[in-house]
């Protein structure tokens, strides 16, 4: 035993010894630029090997991935605030101005592209700077289950009813639903508000204060939104199934295990699924088909904004700067997954048809609703109101909606108070 | 003035005694007090702040004092919080008892620790966040990845959502009790193991068996274990936070919230921080309330076990047992050590898989094994988060055992008026149990304000000061239970206070270990002091590690690998240490 112990610590002082001499900023006594991010996974990785891409900088680069809670690190009380926010809720922008930075004046423009400007720029100062697009209205499937049941892909929302219920009397499961990412539930709400009532969409989008409980289309989109998830044998695996799926688990339940044909997941789902696919070949892609004949197609934007948290430093624009290139991303849009905005180029064929319909002037598009809620879109919000709605109706036929939607309703007025 | 008797003859010479008697004083030195003095400015790192939160919670916004800001308990969220808290400390309680049992069972039943100790001890080394881990992996809902599923439905065809609503109770419990079973079983079983032989074996004669010898001789002679049992276990009820966090999907935080998590998010949200601040203070009197409870054997009595000066007799000792029943022992244990020892086996596996296959498929799948995973994690910044952690470890555990142990002396030893003594040790019970909560904020604020914020040496020292007290206590009782000859002929040596801290420090070396095993192994699992208090930036390990669980089952290779790797150190730290360690909990140690 003396021997093992003395060697033990013997090699926890050269470690710690190496370490003293090697990297004097594990200490955290050397200042470093940190980025805090809602990445993880995958998209984590893909953003590292973006940043060994940059070249040599003079300065470390901490990346701090915050996850879903990354507006706690934001708040008015974080400890130690990031140099450089990924902000996934450009919505926060407008609340959180006074604490941010400018952008450097030789990039303000990009942030006053398409869609973007309302959301980060104000009395002429961009405050942000889109560094990741994402369209929200895209449903990966496999072809070959609808071949097999000589179905398409739908073109239009009471298509998309059909085909559901086509392929669950045939005995397979249409929609794997991510229920366990609240974001999931509520893109797809997005989309079916958006292209049922787009003037409602942006007026609650841009309201100071916004009762979505209020409005007569909100309430028609729940319902409308009810009768494609009440429907029985619509959800694989059920309502429990869904409520602890993570949207990669409802990808491995359609392109790995086999077990449903069809998943809402934006863009950056594309690496999971051609990562998980049983059969390389079988992966396909359509868009959100609109709400009736006529009537546009909806696109749900998201995205991620670099935002400079007040005071900044030099290393931190320098790193903005660097990171707004637009070569800069390239080894994230090689590894799949990333629409960099307006860029419609060099991407996978799926991916090229979603970014090109980020850029047609006749698309019904808007930033997600969600996003640009604050506290009403989040987690305790809209996210928690739309899970109950799933509990009460999934899989119980339409004949439960109204009553359901009633309850949401209710619940979405306490929330708003 | 003479006296003759036997041919002897004594004479006495004195003075004549002049004025009335004084009592004497003893003679209170100074020097000692200046031993406890490191100490007292370590534990004003949590006091002050403390102090700043009871503040906060009763100061109204309109700067009077007052209890509206308890008003927030009102709210139906926080009393599920509440009601969740209390329920965890039922569980913790619950396990104190299965643990005791089981104690008994392999007390009787010698044999049965062989391959049983070991397969304890591992999942008390790694951090709750890889046992949550480890957790969902098995309970996972997909037949094809989750073990419990598969075999439940290979037996009866569907299996119920294991992580779903109401069922996930099953996972996080297994999970906490799968952490915390093996250290209350060591510990009682030590525990069993210094009740002397000759007592043992008069109540059998007198034919005392069964309950009325549970509850006449083992009961009370255990009660200072099951005092530190008891306080371990409720500080861990309380702190669960990231076993929740990992564990449970998302639609269901709601329902699992636990008053810690309520306080967080609270504080995250923006909410007024009188009404946080109140939050906190009612985590810290449910956890003081039933701390103090537990550790009521602690006032009665000297928290500390008899001390065997003698080895005893082998010829007197316990009778050995039959072969059969230690065959029986032997047995029982292999197969149970196995069964505890699996869901280690399951990480394992899983971290061997690549990261597809260990996304789409179970352990056991033969496909894709090779160390992809571990290729993975290392790209996901687990290296530098390794050496980070190491760095904060080991400067935190330095500086607790640098400052522990002459306050424990002192405390022990030092002549302290017995008030003093008194109030340094309830101080310090009630700071062992103190939840973050009570001093995250304003701690934070004032790291931030000193332009420290982020850096790994204050976040070390927090972890000291937060281990301090519990490392006292425990000191202390090493030290007070030295057999008092030693003590005295140090004391009257002429090196006096050197002599003594030299002789006890000799003796009480178990003690020493387990302090500074425990906390190195505390501070590398650690989630939420470093989380709270200086927020995700310091990328410790565990950080890392709950950043890429965010996608669990694409990410569940890299998850595993890096909960492996994260889990190396302390596995190995408590394995080679874990009979000093328990030596030193317990305090029945031998000179």
């Amino acid at each position: 035993m003396p021997t093992s112990r003395r060697a033990f610590l013997g090699a926890s002082a050269a470690l710690l010894a190496a370490s003293c001499s090697g990297t004097p900023d594990a200490l955290g006594l050397r200042r470093s630029v940190r980025v805090a991010v809602s990445w993880s996974g995958q998209e984590l990785r893909a953003f590292h090997s973006v940043l060994d891409n940059l070249g040599r900088l003079d300065y470390p680069v901490e990346v701090v991935p915050l996850g879903d809670d990354i507006s706690t690190a934001f708040g008015p009380r974080s400890a130690r605030r990031p140099d450089l926010v990924m902000l996934p809720q450009p919505g926060l922008v407008a609340e959180h101005r006074s604490d941010l930075e400018s952008m450097p004046d030789d990039l303000a423009g990009r942030g006053r592209a398409l869609l973007w400007d309302e959301l980060l720029v104000a009395d002429g100062t961009t405050y942000g700077l889109p560094f990741k697009t994402a369209n929200k209205s895209a449903v990966w499937y496999r072809p070959s289950v609808l071949e097999k049941a000589g179905l398409e892909p739908p073109t239009q929302w009471s298509e998309w009813l059909n085909v559901n219920r086509s392929l669950a009397a045939s005995g397979i499961r249409p929609l794997a639903l991510a229920a366990g990412d609240g974001w999931v539930l509520t893109d797809f709400l997005e989309n079916v508000l958006l292209g049922s009532s787009p003037s409602t969409y942006q007026a609650l989008a841009t309201a100071a204060h916004p009762r979505l409980s209020e409005q007569p289309a909100f309430a028609a989109a729940l319902r409308l939104l009810g009768t494609m998830w009440s429907a029985p044998g619509v959800l694989a695996g059920g309502v429990e199934r869904s409520l602890v799926q993570q949207f990669p688990d409802a990808i491995v339940e359609v392109f790995g295990h086999r077990r449903a044909a069809m998943v809402l997941a934006s863009d950056f789902a594309e690496p999971v699924v051609r990562s998980f696919a049983a059969n390389p070949g079988d992966i396909a892609m359509f868009t959100f088909p609109p709400m009736s004949p006529g009537t546009a197609a909806p696109v749900v934007v998201g995205g991620d904004v670099m935002v400079l948290p007040k005071p900044a430093g030099d290393d931190a624009r320098d790193l903005v700067r660097r990171l707004a290139a637009p070569a800069a991303v390239d080894p994230w849009i090689a590894a799949g997954g990333f629409l960099a905005d307006g860029r419609t180029t060099g991407y996978s064929p799926e991916l090229t048809r979603l970014a090109k319909q980020l850029v047609t002037p006749t698309a019904s598009l808007q930033f997600d609703l969600s996003d640009r809620l604050g506290r009403l879109g989040d987690i305790n919000g809209l996210w928690r109101v739309l899970t109950g709605f799933l509990v009460r109706i999934g899989g119980r036929g339409s004949d439960v909606v109204p009553d359901a939607t009633e309850a949401a309703l209710a619940e979405l007025k306490k929330v708003e108070s | 003035m003479g006296l003759q008797s036997n041919g002897l003859s004594l004479e006495i010479v004195g003075r004549e005694i002049s004025g009335r008697p004084v009592p004497g004083k003893p003679r209170r030195p100074l020097g000692p007090y200046l031993l406890g003095l490191p100490a007292l400015l370590l534990s004003c790192l949590l006091l002050v702040p403390i102090g700043v939160t009871v503040v906060a919670a009763f100061r109204r916004p309109d700067g009077s004092f007052g209890l509206a800001n308890f008003a927030v308990m009102g709210d139906p969220a926080a009393l599920h919080a509440v009601g969740n808290s209390l329920a965890w400390i039922a569980v913790a309680l619950a396990l104190v008892v299965v643990g005791f049992l089981l104690a008994l069972v392999s007390y009787r039943l010698p044999g049965l620790s062989t391959f049983l100790q070991p397969a304890l001890v591992i999942p008390f080394a790694v951090s709750v966040l890889v046992s949550g881990v480890t957790f969902r992996l098995i309970f996972d809902a997909t037949p094809e990845r989750g073990t419990v599923t598969a075999v439940w439905t290979k037996l009866f065809g569907s299996s119920p959502v294991w992580l779903g609503p109401g069922l996930f109770w099953l996972v996080l419990v297994s999970a906490f009790g799968w952490t915390w079973l093996g250290y209350v079983v060591s510990l009682f079983r030590a525990g069993l193991e210094a009740i002397p032989d000759d007592v043992s074996r008069t109540l059998t004669a007198e034919g005392v068996t069964g309950w009325r010898r549970l509850l006449a001789l083992e009961l009370p002679l255990l009660r200072p274990i099951t005092g530190v049992v008891t306080l371990t276990l409720v500080i861990a009820a309380v702190r669960v936070f990231d076993l929740v966090l990992i564990v449970v999907p998302g639609p269901m935080q709601g329902d699992a919230d636990v008053l810690g998590l309520n306080w967080w998010r609270a504080a995250g949200t923006g909410e007024p921080a009188g009404r946080t601040a109140a939050l906190g203070v009612v985590l810290f009197a449910i956890v003081a309330a039933v701390a103090v409870i537990g550790v009521r054997g602690l006032r009665r009595r000297r928290w500390a076990m008899p001390v065997r000066v003698v080895r005893a007799d082998p010829a007197v000792g316990r009778s050995r047992p039959s072969k059969r029943v230690r065959r029986i022992g032997w047995t029982v244990g292999f197969a149970v050590g196995l069964f505890w020892i699996l869901p280690a086996v399951v990480l394992v596996a899983t971290a061997l898989h690549s990261p597809r296959e260990a996304g789409l498929r179970g352990w056991w799948s033969l496909d894709g094994i090779g160390l992809e995973s571990f290729a993975a994690a290392a790209n996901a910044g687990l290296l530098r988060a390794l050496l980070s952690t190491v760095l904060i470890s080991t400067i935190a555990t330095a500086v607790l055992l640098v400052i522990a142990v002459p306050t424990a002396y002192l405390v022990a030893w030092g002549g302290l008026p017995h008030w003093l003594g008194r109030l340094v040790t309830s101080s310090f019970v009630v700071l062992a149990v103190t939840p973050v909560q009570m001093y995250a904020a304003p701690l934070r604020d004032a790291i931030g304000s000193a332009g420290l914020a982020g850096s790994r040496v204050a976040l070390a020292l927090v972890h000291a000061a937060a281990g301090l007290p519990f490392a006292v206590l425990l000191l202390r009782s090493a030290f007070a239970s030295a057999p008092p000859v030693l003590v005295a002929e140090a004391l009257q040596g002429p090196a006096r206070q050197s002599a003594v801290l030299a002789t006890v420090q000799r003796t009480y070396r178990p003690a020493l270990v387990a302090v500074a095993v425990l906390e190195f192994a505390l501070v590398w699992n650690d989630f939420i002091v470093g989380f709270l208090i200086s927020g995700p930036g310091t990328t410790p390990l565990s950080l890392v590690l709950w950043g890429e669980a965010r996608q669990f089952s694409a990410a569940s290779g890299t998850v595993a690998a890096a909960a492996v790797v994260a889990s190396v150190v302390p596995v190995v730290l408590l394995l080679s240490f874990w009979p000093t360690v328990v030596r030193g909990l317990t305090v029945g140690s031998k000179p």
